[in-house]
Protein backbone atom coordinates (compact mmCIF):
# COMPACT_ATOMS: atom_id res chain seq x y z
CA UNK A 1 0.00 0.00 0.00
CA UNK A 2 1.18 3.33 -0.74
CA UNK A 3 -0.19 6.91 -0.08
CA UNK A 4 0.35 10.06 -2.03
CA UNK A 5 0.02 13.17 0.23
CA UNK A 6 -0.91 16.18 -1.49
CA UNK A 7 2.47 17.76 -2.69
CA UNK A 8 2.50 20.44 0.34
CA UNK A 9 3.40 24.05 -0.06
CA UNK A 10 6.82 24.22 1.65
CA UNK A 11 7.81 25.44 4.63
CA UNK A 12 5.84 28.25 7.10
CA UNK A 13 6.54 31.86 6.96
CA UNK A 14 6.01 31.93 10.18
CA UNK A 15 8.29 29.52 10.74
CA UNK A 16 10.98 30.62 8.05
CA UNK A 17 12.17 33.74 10.06
CA UNK A 18 12.15 32.40 13.62
CA UNK A 19 15.86 33.16 13.58
CA UNK A 20 15.40 37.12 12.71
CA UNK A 21 13.06 37.59 15.65
CA UNK A 22 14.24 39.94 18.64
CA UNK A 23 12.72 37.98 21.79
CA UNK A 24 12.79 39.73 25.02
CA UNK A 25 12.61 37.07 27.97
CA UNK A 26 11.50 39.12 31.17
CA UNK A 27 12.52 36.35 33.88
CA UNK A 28 14.19 36.01 36.75
CA UNK A 29 17.29 34.29 36.51
CA UNK A 30 16.04 31.12 37.49
CA UNK A 31 16.27 27.37 36.12
CA UNK A 32 12.92 28.34 34.17
CA UNK A 33 14.56 31.70 32.64
CA UNK A 34 17.79 29.68 31.96
CA UNK A 35 15.93 27.21 30.46
CA UNK A 36 13.60 29.16 28.44
CA UNK A 37 16.45 31.17 26.74
CA UNK A 38 18.64 28.65 26.25
CA UNK A 39 16.03 27.08 24.28
CA UNK A 40 15.28 30.48 22.29
CA UNK A 41 18.76 30.34 21.46
CA UNK A 42 18.94 26.91 20.10
CA UNK A 43 15.90 27.45 17.93
CA UNK A 44 17.94 30.65 17.16
CA UNK A 45 15.97 33.61 18.00
CA UNK A 46 17.85 36.97 19.36
CA UNK A 47 17.31 36.66 22.60
CA UNK A 48 18.23 39.04 25.63
CA UNK A 49 17.06 38.36 29.17
CA UNK A 50 16.06 40.85 31.45
CA UNK A 51 14.17 41.18 35.03
CA UNK A 52 12.60 43.25 36.69
CA UNK A 53 10.21 43.83 34.13
CA UNK A 54 10.93 46.79 31.61
CA UNK A 55 8.44 49.97 31.66
CA UNK A 56 9.42 50.41 27.89
CA UNK A 57 10.67 48.14 25.68
CA UNK A 58 13.88 48.09 23.40
CA UNK A 59 13.27 49.08 20.05
CA UNK A 60 12.37 46.22 17.71
CA UNK A 61 11.35 43.43 20.20
CA UNK A 62 8.88 41.31 18.41
CA UNK A 63 8.33 38.53 21.27
CA UNK A 64 8.14 38.72 25.18
CA UNK A 65 7.73 35.92 27.24
CA UNK A 66 6.75 37.37 30.29
CA UNK A 67 7.42 35.83 34.03
CA UNK A 68 3.49 36.39 34.97
CA UNK A 69 3.36 35.40 38.98
CA UNK A 70 1.62 36.82 41.60
CA UNK A 71 2.63 40.55 42.39
CA UNK A 72 3.64 41.34 39.01
CA UNK A 73 2.86 45.31 39.23
CA UNK A 74 0.68 45.28 36.36
CA UNK A 75 1.68 49.63 36.20
CA UNK A 76 4.58 48.96 35.12
CA UNK A 77 3.47 46.83 31.88
CA UNK A 78 2.00 49.72 29.73
CA UNK A 79 3.75 48.72 26.48
CA UNK A 80 1.35 45.44 26.93
CA UNK A 81 -1.78 47.52 26.10
CA UNK A 82 -0.50 49.72 22.74
CA UNK A 83 -1.74 49.37 19.71
CA UNK A 84 1.48 47.74 18.33
CA UNK A 85 2.19 45.36 21.31
CA UNK A 86 5.11 42.71 20.59
CA UNK A 87 3.41 38.86 20.77
CA UNK A 88 3.36 38.07 24.60
CA UNK A 89 3.74 34.87 25.67
CA UNK A 90 3.10 34.38 29.47
CA UNK A 91 5.13 31.85 31.65
CA UNK A 92 2.99 31.11 34.95
CA UNK A 93 3.73 29.26 38.01
CA UNK A 94 -0.06 29.04 39.26
CA UNK A 95 -3.27 28.12 37.29
CA UNK A 96 -5.56 30.00 39.64
CA UNK A 97 -8.12 32.84 38.70
CA UNK A 98 -5.66 35.56 39.71
CA UNK A 99 -3.05 34.18 37.45
CA UNK A 100 -5.24 33.51 34.68
CA UNK A 101 -7.17 36.69 34.78
CA UNK A 102 -3.89 38.22 34.49
CA UNK A 103 -3.15 36.72 31.61
CA UNK A 104 -5.77 37.84 29.86
CA UNK A 105 -5.62 41.05 30.89
CA UNK A 106 -2.56 41.21 30.24
CA UNK A 107 -3.63 39.84 25.89
CA UNK A 108 -0.95 36.93 26.35
CA UNK A 109 -1.12 34.98 23.20
CA UNK A 110 -0.02 31.76 24.43
CA UNK A 111 1.29 29.77 27.95
CA UNK A 112 4.21 28.16 28.74
CA UNK A 113 3.62 26.46 31.83
CA UNK A 114 6.48 26.09 34.42
CA UNK A 115 9.09 24.13 34.93
CA UNK A 116 10.05 24.99 31.94
CA UNK A 117 10.87 22.80 29.25
CA UNK A 118 12.39 23.14 26.11
CA UNK A 119 9.87 20.96 24.17
CA UNK A 120 6.70 23.35 23.18
CA UNK A 121 8.87 26.52 23.51
CA UNK A 122 9.02 26.46 19.72
CA UNK A 123 5.50 25.50 18.85
CA UNK A 124 3.81 28.21 21.59
CA UNK A 125 5.74 31.09 20.35
CA UNK A 126 4.98 29.95 16.45
CA UNK A 127 1.44 29.53 17.31
CA UNK A 128 1.24 33.09 19.71
CA UNK A 129 2.52 34.61 16.09
CA UNK A 130 -0.06 33.31 14.39
CA UNK A 131 -2.85 34.24 16.65
CA UNK A 132 -1.47 37.81 16.93
CA UNK A 133 -1.09 38.19 13.24
CA UNK A 134 -4.83 36.16 12.83
CA UNK A 135 -6.35 38.74 15.07
CA UNK A 136 -4.62 41.69 13.05
CA UNK A 137 -5.73 40.48 9.63
CA UNK A 138 -8.99 40.13 11.29
CA UNK A 139 -9.63 43.23 12.86
CA UNK A 140 -7.79 45.10 9.53
CA UNK A 141 -11.07 43.29 7.67
CA UNK A 142 -13.59 43.97 9.69
CA UNK A 143 -12.56 48.07 9.77
CA UNK A 144 -12.68 47.71 6.10
CA UNK A 145 -16.09 45.53 6.25
CA UNK A 146 -17.42 48.40 8.91
CA UNK A 147 -16.09 51.45 6.32
CA UNK A 148 -17.99 49.37 3.58
CA UNK A 149 -20.99 49.58 5.56
CA UNK A 150 -21.20 52.85 6.03
CA UNK A 151 -20.74 53.60 2.77
CA UNK A 152 -23.77 51.67 1.25
CA UNK A 153 -26.15 52.94 4.07
CA UNK A 154 -24.86 56.60 3.22
CA UNK A 155 -25.79 55.78 -0.54
CA UNK A 156 -29.22 54.06 0.43
CA UNK A 157 -30.08 57.54 2.02
CA UNK A 158 -29.03 59.70 0.02
CA UNK A 159 -31.24 57.70 -3.16
CA UNK A 160 -34.11 57.85 -0.82
CA UNK A 161 -33.66 62.01 -0.51
CA UNK A 162 -33.75 62.26 -3.86
CA UNK A 163 -36.50 59.76 -4.66
CA UNK A 164 -38.25 61.84 -2.48
CA UNK A 165 -37.32 65.31 -3.17
CA UNK A 166 -37.32 64.52 -7.18
CA UNK A 167 -40.18 62.05 -7.29
CA UNK A 168 -37.38 59.86 -9.32
CA UNK A 169 -36.75 56.14 -9.04
CA UNK A 170 -34.19 54.40 -7.64
CA UNK A 171 -32.38 53.58 -10.03
CA UNK A 172 -32.52 57.30 -11.71
CA UNK A 173 -31.34 58.40 -8.30
CA UNK A 174 -27.88 55.82 -8.14
CA UNK A 175 -27.57 57.20 -11.65
CA UNK A 176 -27.68 60.69 -10.38
CA UNK A 177 -25.15 60.37 -8.07
CA UNK A 178 -22.54 58.29 -10.30
CA UNK A 179 -22.66 61.12 -12.30
CA UNK A 180 -22.36 64.14 -9.85
CA UNK A 181 -19.16 61.68 -8.61
CA UNK A 182 -18.09 61.49 -12.14
CA UNK A 183 -18.04 65.21 -13.13
CA UNK A 184 -16.86 66.02 -9.93
CA UNK A 185 -14.21 63.31 -9.70
CA UNK A 186 -15.35 62.18 -6.40
CA UNK A 187 -16.35 59.10 -4.96
CA UNK A 188 -19.93 58.37 -5.19
CA UNK A 189 -19.87 57.71 -0.69
CA UNK A 190 -18.52 61.12 -0.53
CA UNK A 191 -21.44 62.91 -2.87
CA UNK A 192 -23.56 60.66 -0.86
CA UNK A 193 -22.82 62.43 2.37
CA UNK A 194 -23.25 65.31 0.67
CA UNK A 195 -26.06 65.16 -0.31
CA UNK A 196 -27.17 63.81 3.10
CA UNK A 197 -25.29 66.72 4.78
CA UNK A 198 -27.50 69.08 2.65
CA UNK A 199 -30.89 67.45 2.92
CA UNK A 200 -29.91 67.86 7.04
CA UNK A 201 -29.67 71.42 6.97
CA UNK A 202 -32.41 72.06 4.75
CA UNK A 203 -34.31 69.73 7.12
CA UNK A 204 -33.68 71.69 9.79
CA UNK A 205 -33.92 75.10 8.41
CA UNK A 206 -37.89 74.12 7.15
CA UNK A 207 -38.58 72.66 10.78
CA UNK A 208 -37.62 76.39 12.26
CA UNK B 1 39.19 1.25 49.20
CA UNK B 2 38.28 2.10 45.56
CA UNK B 3 35.29 0.96 44.31
CA UNK B 4 35.46 -2.26 42.51
CA UNK B 5 31.59 -3.20 41.96
CA UNK B 6 31.24 -3.53 38.45
CA UNK B 7 28.97 -0.50 36.19
CA UNK B 8 25.70 -1.91 34.73
CA UNK B 9 24.74 -0.06 31.56
CA UNK B 10 21.72 -0.56 29.77
CA UNK B 11 21.01 -1.16 25.84
CA UNK B 12 18.23 -1.05 23.80
CA UNK B 13 18.43 -1.43 20.46
CA UNK B 14 16.01 -3.98 18.44
CA UNK B 15 17.68 -6.93 17.57
CA UNK B 16 13.90 -8.58 15.57
CA UNK B 17 11.50 -6.55 13.39
CA UNK B 18 11.99 -4.14 10.85
CA UNK B 19 14.81 -2.07 12.34
CA UNK B 20 16.63 -5.09 13.11
CA UNK B 21 19.52 -4.74 10.50
CA UNK B 22 21.00 -1.18 11.85
CA UNK B 23 19.65 -2.41 15.54
CA UNK B 24 22.09 -5.63 15.57
CA UNK B 25 24.96 -3.19 14.57
CA UNK B 26 24.11 -0.84 16.67
CA UNK B 27 24.27 -3.49 19.16
CA UNK B 28 27.62 -4.30 17.95
CA UNK B 29 29.34 -1.37 17.75
CA UNK B 30 28.28 -0.79 21.56
CA UNK B 31 29.56 -4.10 22.77
CA UNK B 32 32.63 -3.66 20.50
CA UNK B 33 33.33 -0.37 22.80
CA UNK B 34 32.31 -1.79 26.03
CA UNK B 35 34.81 -4.55 25.75
CA UNK B 36 37.64 -2.53 24.47
CA UNK B 37 36.70 -0.02 27.43
CA UNK B 38 36.57 -3.30 29.83
CA UNK B 39 40.10 -4.30 28.31
CA UNK B 40 42.21 -1.31 28.83
CA UNK B 41 41.07 -1.36 33.02
CA UNK B 42 37.40 -0.36 32.39
CA UNK B 43 36.21 2.83 34.15
CA UNK B 44 38.89 3.28 37.05
CA UNK B 45 38.80 0.04 37.72
CA UNK B 46 35.17 -1.13 37.27
CA UNK B 47 33.83 -3.53 34.78
CA UNK B 48 31.33 -2.19 32.39
CA UNK B 49 28.29 -4.81 32.18
CA UNK B 50 26.21 -4.26 29.36
CA UNK B 51 22.44 -4.92 29.77
CA UNK B 52 20.72 -5.77 26.29
CA UNK B 53 17.42 -5.87 25.52
CA UNK B 54 15.16 -6.24 22.31
CA UNK B 55 12.78 -3.82 21.69
CA UNK B 56 11.56 -5.51 18.38
CA UNK B 57 11.26 -2.78 16.72
CA UNK B 58 8.05 -1.64 18.62
CA UNK B 59 7.56 1.78 20.38
CA UNK B 60 5.68 -0.04 23.00
CA UNK B 61 8.28 -2.14 24.02
CA UNK B 62 10.66 0.61 24.20
CA UNK B 63 8.79 1.97 26.37
CA UNK B 64 8.53 -1.01 28.64
CA UNK B 65 12.12 -2.17 28.57
CA UNK B 66 13.19 1.52 29.09
CA UNK B 67 11.21 1.40 32.31
CA UNK B 68 13.27 -2.20 33.20
CA UNK B 69 16.28 -1.14 32.84
CA UNK B 70 15.72 1.78 35.06
CA UNK B 71 13.48 0.44 37.81
CA UNK B 72 14.39 -3.20 37.95
CA UNK B 73 17.98 -3.52 36.44
CA UNK B 74 19.03 -0.07 38.54
CA UNK B 75 21.27 1.85 35.11
CA UNK B 76 21.94 5.37 35.12
CA UNK B 77 22.75 5.25 31.30
CA UNK B 78 21.62 3.85 28.09
CA UNK B 79 23.03 3.39 24.70
CA UNK B 80 19.94 2.83 22.41
CA UNK B 81 16.69 3.86 19.54
CA UNK B 82 16.88 4.03 15.69
CA UNK B 83 13.98 5.45 14.40
CA UNK B 84 12.20 8.55 16.28
CA UNK B 85 9.35 6.59 17.23
CA UNK B 86 11.63 4.54 19.71
CA UNK B 87 13.37 7.76 20.69
CA UNK B 88 10.13 9.70 21.67
CA UNK B 89 8.63 6.40 23.48
CA UNK B 90 11.61 6.20 25.63
CA UNK B 91 12.64 10.10 26.07
CA UNK B 92 10.02 10.52 29.12
CA UNK B 93 10.83 7.35 30.96
CA UNK B 94 14.20 8.89 30.74
CA UNK B 95 13.11 12.32 32.21
CA UNK B 96 11.01 10.93 34.71
CA UNK B 97 13.55 9.13 36.77
CA UNK B 98 16.25 11.63 35.31
CA UNK B 99 18.64 9.04 33.66
CA UNK B 100 21.32 9.71 30.84
CA UNK B 101 20.17 8.31 27.27
CA UNK B 102 22.55 8.08 24.63
CA UNK B 103 21.46 8.45 20.86
CA UNK B 104 23.09 7.00 17.96
CA UNK B 105 21.06 7.71 15.01
CA UNK B 106 20.88 10.43 12.20
CA UNK B 107 17.38 12.10 12.61
CA UNK B 108 15.08 15.25 11.92
CA UNK B 109 16.32 17.38 14.47
CA UNK B 110 14.22 19.93 16.63
CA UNK B 111 14.67 18.41 19.82
CA UNK B 112 16.72 18.93 22.79
CA UNK B 113 16.40 17.09 25.90
CA UNK B 114 18.98 17.66 28.88
CA UNK B 115 18.30 13.75 29.49
CA UNK B 116 19.84 13.21 26.39
CA UNK B 117 23.09 13.02 24.16
CA UNK B 118 22.44 13.00 20.13
CA UNK B 119 25.77 11.45 18.31
CA UNK B 120 24.42 10.79 14.84
CA UNK B 121 23.80 13.30 12.00
CA UNK B 122 21.11 16.61 12.30
CA UNK B 123 19.96 17.71 9.09
CA UNK B 124 22.52 20.81 8.59
CA UNK B 125 25.41 17.29 8.46
CA UNK B 126 23.57 15.50 6.16
CA UNK B 127 20.99 17.27 3.93
CA UNK B 128 22.07 20.16 2.61
CA UNK B 129 25.25 18.86 1.24
CA UNK B 130 23.38 15.87 -0.07
CA UNK B 131 20.98 18.64 -1.94
CA UNK B 132 24.18 20.53 -2.98
CA UNK B 133 25.89 17.67 -4.77
CA UNK B 134 23.08 16.00 -6.22
CA UNK B 135 21.57 19.48 -7.45
CA UNK B 136 25.21 20.59 -8.63
CA UNK B 137 25.64 17.38 -10.53
CA UNK B 138 22.26 15.87 -11.71
CA UNK B 139 19.59 18.72 -11.57
CA UNK B 140 17.03 19.73 -9.59
CA UNK B 141 13.65 18.24 -10.87
CA UNK B 142 13.15 15.57 -7.55
CA UNK B 143 10.95 12.70 -7.03
CA UNK B 144 10.69 11.70 -3.15
CA UNK B 145 9.89 8.25 -1.43
CA UNK B 146 9.85 7.81 2.23
CA UNK B 147 9.04 5.52 4.47
CA UNK B 148 5.47 6.58 6.46
CA UNK B 149 6.78 8.01 9.57
CA UNK B 150 7.65 11.40 10.51
CA UNK B 151 11.55 11.47 9.26
CA UNK B 152 10.81 11.32 5.69
CA UNK B 153 7.87 14.13 6.13
CA UNK B 154 10.31 16.02 7.63
CA UNK B 155 13.41 15.00 5.73
CA UNK B 156 11.70 15.87 2.47
CA UNK B 157 10.43 18.80 3.87
CA UNK B 158 13.91 20.33 4.16
CA UNK B 159 14.86 18.13 0.85
CA UNK B 160 12.23 20.43 -1.19
CA UNK B 161 13.27 23.48 0.51
CA UNK B 162 16.78 23.10 -0.44
CA UNK B 163 16.04 22.01 -3.93
CA UNK B 164 13.36 24.64 -4.74
CA UNK B 165 16.18 27.22 -4.56
CA UNK B 166 17.35 25.96 -8.01
CA UNK B 167 16.11 27.32 -10.76
CA UNK B 168 14.31 24.76 -13.26
CA UNK B 169 13.82 23.07 -10.06
CA UNK B 170 10.45 21.07 -9.84
CA UNK B 171 8.95 18.15 -7.24
CA UNK B 172 7.37 15.49 -9.34
CA UNK B 173 6.28 13.19 -7.22
CA UNK B 174 5.89 12.58 -3.34
CA UNK B 175 4.93 8.99 -2.03
CA UNK B 176 5.40 7.07 1.33
CA UNK B 177 5.46 3.85 1.90
CA UNK B 178 5.05 1.54 5.01
CA UNK B 179 7.96 -0.06 7.22
CA UNK B 180 7.11 -3.32 5.36
CA UNK B 181 6.76 -2.19 2.73
CA UNK B 182 7.53 -5.00 -0.50
CA UNK B 183 9.14 -5.12 -4.02
CA UNK B 184 5.83 -4.99 -4.95
CA UNK B 185 4.71 -1.97 -3.44
CA UNK B 186 7.44 -0.08 -5.31
CA UNK B 187 6.29 -0.79 -8.98
CA UNK B 188 3.21 1.80 -9.31
CA UNK B 189 5.67 4.41 -8.21
CA UNK B 190 8.22 3.30 -10.32
CA UNK B 191 5.77 3.63 -13.49
CA UNK B 192 5.25 6.98 -12.42
CA UNK B 193 9.01 7.64 -12.41
CA UNK B 194 9.40 6.43 -15.46
CA UNK B 195 6.50 8.50 -16.98
CA UNK B 196 8.40 11.80 -14.75
CA UNK B 197 11.61 11.53 -15.19
CA UNK B 198 12.72 13.25 -12.37
CA UNK B 199 17.45 14.30 -11.97
CA UNK B 200 17.14 12.04 -9.36
CA UNK B 201 15.11 10.24 -6.89
CA UNK B 202 15.51 11.56 -2.80
CA UNK B 203 14.98 8.28 -0.94
CA UNK B 204 14.07 8.46 2.67
CA UNK B 205 13.00 4.74 3.02
CA UNK B 206 14.21 2.66 6.14
CA UNK B 207 14.74 -0.38 7.65
CA UNK B 208 14.34 -3.92 5.50
CA UNK B 209 12.15 -2.37 2.67
CA UNK B 210 15.44 -0.19 1.26
CA UNK B 211 16.64 -3.18 -0.49
CA UNK B 212 13.10 -3.73 -1.71
CA UNK B 213 12.97 -0.11 -3.22
CA UNK B 214 16.46 -0.50 -5.17
CA UNK B 215 15.40 -3.88 -6.94
CA UNK B 216 11.97 -2.58 -7.89
CA UNK B 217 14.51 0.62 -9.60
CA UNK B 218 16.78 -2.05 -10.99
CA UNK B 219 14.12 -4.05 -12.22
CA UNK B 220 12.17 -1.19 -14.23
CA UNK B 221 15.95 -0.78 -15.95
CA UNK B 222 16.91 2.76 -14.81
CA UNK B 223 20.47 3.67 -14.57
CA UNK B 224 21.93 5.32 -11.97
CA UNK B 225 24.25 7.12 -14.21
CA UNK B 226 21.32 9.76 -15.10
CA UNK B 227 18.60 8.91 -12.63
CA UNK B 228 20.56 7.94 -9.21
CA UNK B 229 18.29 7.37 -6.00
CA UNK B 230 20.23 9.42 -2.82
CA UNK B 231 19.58 8.88 0.42
CA UNK B 232 20.36 9.76 3.74
CA UNK B 233 19.75 6.03 5.50
CA UNK B 234 21.02 3.63 2.97
CA UNK B 235 24.48 2.65 4.22
CA UNK B 236 26.31 -0.44 3.45
CA UNK B 237 24.46 -2.75 5.82
CA UNK B 238 21.43 -1.71 3.46
CA UNK B 239 23.86 -2.37 -0.01
CA UNK B 240 24.61 -5.74 2.03
CA UNK B 241 21.12 -6.64 2.18
CA UNK B 242 20.48 -5.96 -1.59
CA UNK B 243 23.95 -6.70 -3.08
CA UNK B 244 26.32 -4.22 -4.02
CA UNK B 245 25.07 -5.00 -7.96
CA UNK B 246 22.05 -3.56 -7.24
CA UNK B 247 23.12 -0.67 -5.15
CA UNK B 248 26.16 0.84 -7.74
CA UNK B 249 25.97 3.97 -8.73
CA UNK B 250 23.42 5.59 -6.12
CA UNK B 251 24.81 8.13 -3.36
CA UNK B 252 24.55 8.57 0.36
CA UNK B 253 25.44 11.03 2.31
CA UNK B 254 26.65 10.29 5.97
CA UNK B 255 29.67 11.32 8.25
CA UNK B 256 31.07 7.64 8.51
CA UNK B 257 31.74 4.97 5.30
CA UNK B 258 33.71 1.93 6.00
CA UNK B 259 36.15 3.48 3.31
CA UNK B 260 37.10 6.31 5.60
CA UNK B 261 40.98 6.38 4.96
CA UNK B 262 42.10 6.63 8.28
CA UNK B 263 44.33 4.66 10.79
CA UNK B 264 41.43 4.88 13.59
CA UNK B 265 38.58 3.43 10.99
CA UNK B 266 40.54 0.45 9.56
CA UNK B 267 42.17 -0.82 13.01
CA UNK B 268 38.14 -0.10 14.45
CA UNK B 269 37.00 -2.17 11.57
CA UNK B 270 39.84 -5.19 11.86
CA UNK B 271 38.94 -5.28 15.72
CA UNK B 272 35.50 -5.61 15.17
CA UNK B 273 35.90 -8.35 12.45
CA UNK B 274 37.71 -10.47 14.91
CA UNK B 275 35.21 -10.19 17.20
CA UNK B 276 32.06 -10.12 15.43
CA UNK B 277 32.96 -11.72 12.23
CA UNK B 278 31.70 -10.59 8.80
CA UNK B 279 27.89 -11.29 9.12
CA UNK B 280 27.31 -7.43 10.65
CA UNK B 281 27.91 -4.97 8.54
CA UNK B 282 29.33 -1.43 9.88
CA UNK B 283 28.09 1.88 9.31
CA UNK B 284 27.30 5.20 10.15
CA UNK B 285 24.69 4.05 13.12
CA UNK B 286 27.12 1.49 13.94
CA UNK B 287 29.59 3.70 14.45
CA UNK B 288 27.98 6.48 16.22
CA UNK B 289 27.00 3.85 18.57
CA UNK B 290 30.57 2.78 19.09
CA UNK B 291 32.35 6.05 19.82
CA UNK B 292 29.27 6.81 21.78
CA UNK B 293 29.95 4.25 24.26
CA UNK B 294 33.94 5.28 24.38
CA UNK B 295 32.71 9.11 25.52
CA UNK B 296 30.66 7.97 28.10
CA UNK B 297 33.50 5.90 29.35
CA UNK B 298 36.02 8.96 29.06
CA UNK B 299 33.26 11.54 31.16
CA UNK B 300 32.84 8.83 34.21
CA UNK B 301 36.76 7.98 34.54
CA UNK B 302 37.12 11.99 34.92
CA UNK B 303 34.20 12.19 37.34
CA UNK B 304 33.83 8.54 38.56
CA UNK B 305 29.90 8.64 38.24
CA UNK B 306 27.78 7.70 36.05
CA UNK B 307 25.15 9.90 37.77
CA UNK B 308 23.63 12.18 35.48
CA UNK B 309 24.08 15.47 37.75
CA UNK B 310 27.65 14.46 38.13
CA UNK B 311 28.10 12.99 34.52
CA UNK B 312 26.74 15.17 32.23
CA UNK B 313 28.95 18.22 32.46
CA UNK B 314 32.22 15.92 31.81
CA UNK B 315 30.31 14.85 28.58
CA UNK B 316 29.47 17.55 27.39
CA UNK B 317 33.13 18.53 26.85
CA UNK B 318 33.98 15.19 25.56
CA UNK B 319 36.49 14.69 22.09
CA UNK B 320 36.92 11.67 21.07
CA UNK B 321 38.87 10.45 17.84
CA UNK B 322 36.21 8.17 16.56
CA UNK B 323 36.42 6.24 12.82
CA UNK B 324 35.38 9.27 11.14
CA UNK B 325 37.58 12.27 12.86
CA UNK B 326 38.26 13.67 15.89
CA UNK B 327 34.25 14.41 16.81
CA UNK B 328 32.88 16.28 19.87
CA UNK B 329 29.88 17.49 22.12
CA UNK B 330 28.20 20.34 21.45
CA UNK B 331 27.61 21.69 25.27
CA UNK B 332 24.95 24.12 23.46
CA UNK B 333 22.14 21.42 22.09
CA UNK B 334 23.74 17.87 22.89
CA UNK B 335 24.25 16.76 19.46
CA UNK B 336 27.61 16.23 18.13
CA UNK B 337 30.05 17.52 15.58
CA UNK B 338 30.82 15.29 12.73
CA UNK B 339 32.12 15.16 9.24
CA UNK B 340 29.43 14.92 6.40
CA UNK B 341 30.47 12.68 3.29
CA UNK B 342 29.25 11.81 -0.14
CA UNK B 343 29.77 8.48 -1.00
CA UNK B 344 28.80 6.29 -3.76
CA UNK B 345 27.87 2.94 -4.24
CA UNK B 346 30.23 0.66 -5.88
CA UNK B 347 30.80 -2.69 -7.16
CA UNK B 348 32.54 -3.91 -3.86
CA UNK B 349 29.47 -3.13 -1.33
CA UNK B 350 31.31 -0.10 -0.36
CA UNK B 351 30.89 3.30 -0.76
CA UNK B 352 33.49 5.71 -3.06
CA UNK B 353 33.70 8.49 -1.24
CA UNK B 354 33.00 11.67 -3.71
CA UNK B 355 32.86 14.46 -1.30
CA UNK B 356 33.98 15.42 2.60
CA UNK B 357 34.33 17.63 5.07
CA UNK B 358 37.63 19.21 6.80
CA UNK B 359 36.56 20.37 9.59
CA UNK B 360 33.92 18.77 11.77
CA UNK B 361 30.80 20.39 11.18
CA UNK B 362 28.65 22.47 14.55
CA UNK B 363 25.38 20.55 14.43
CA UNK B 364 22.23 22.96 14.51
CA UNK B 365 19.36 20.91 15.22
CA UNK B 366 16.97 24.00 15.27
CA UNK B 367 17.56 24.90 11.54
CA UNK B 368 14.18 25.74 9.96
CA UNK B 369 15.84 27.47 6.41
CA UNK B 370 18.48 25.80 4.61
CA UNK B 371 20.52 28.02 1.62
CA UNK B 372 22.32 26.20 -0.45
CA UNK B 373 25.94 27.34 -0.54
CA UNK B 374 26.73 27.88 3.06
CA UNK B 375 30.07 27.23 4.15
CA UNK B 376 29.11 24.95 6.06
CA UNK B 377 27.45 22.49 3.24
CA UNK B 378 30.90 23.09 1.17
CA UNK B 379 32.47 19.60 1.06
CA UNK B 380 36.08 19.73 -0.39
CA UNK B 381 36.53 17.27 -3.47
CA UNK B 382 38.31 14.44 -3.59
CA UNK B 383 41.35 13.90 -6.32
Amino acid sequence: MTSQRPIRASTPALLKDLRSLKVLVMHPDDGDGRELTQQLTRIGCQVQAVWPPLPTLPEGVDAVFLAVRPGLDESTLAWARGEETPILVAVVTYENPTIVGLVLRLGAKAVLPSPVRSFGVLSALVLARKVAEDLKETSKHVNKLQAKLLSHRRIADAKSILMRTRGIGETEAYELIREQAMSRRRTTEEIALSIVNANEILTTGWSK
Amino acid sequence: MANVDPVKVGVLFSETGTTSTIGLSQLKGTLLAIEEVNEAGGINGRELVPVCLDPQSNPLVYTQLASRLILEEGVNVIFGCYMSSSRKAVVPVIEKWNKLLFYPTLYEGFEFSNNLIYTGAAPNQNSVQLAEFMTNHFGARIFLIGSDYIYPYESNRIMTDLVLQKSGAAKLGEHYVELAATEADFGPIMKEIRDQRPDFIFSTVVGNATASLYRAYAEAGFDPKTMPIASLTTSEAEVHQMGADVAEGHFTSAPYFQSIDSDANRRCLARFQRRFGSDCVPNQCWEAAYFQVHMFANAMREVGSDEIAELMPHVLTQEFNAPQGRVRIDPRNHHTCLYPRIGRANSEGQFTIVREAKRAVHPDPYLVTYSLGDWTAELDMLP
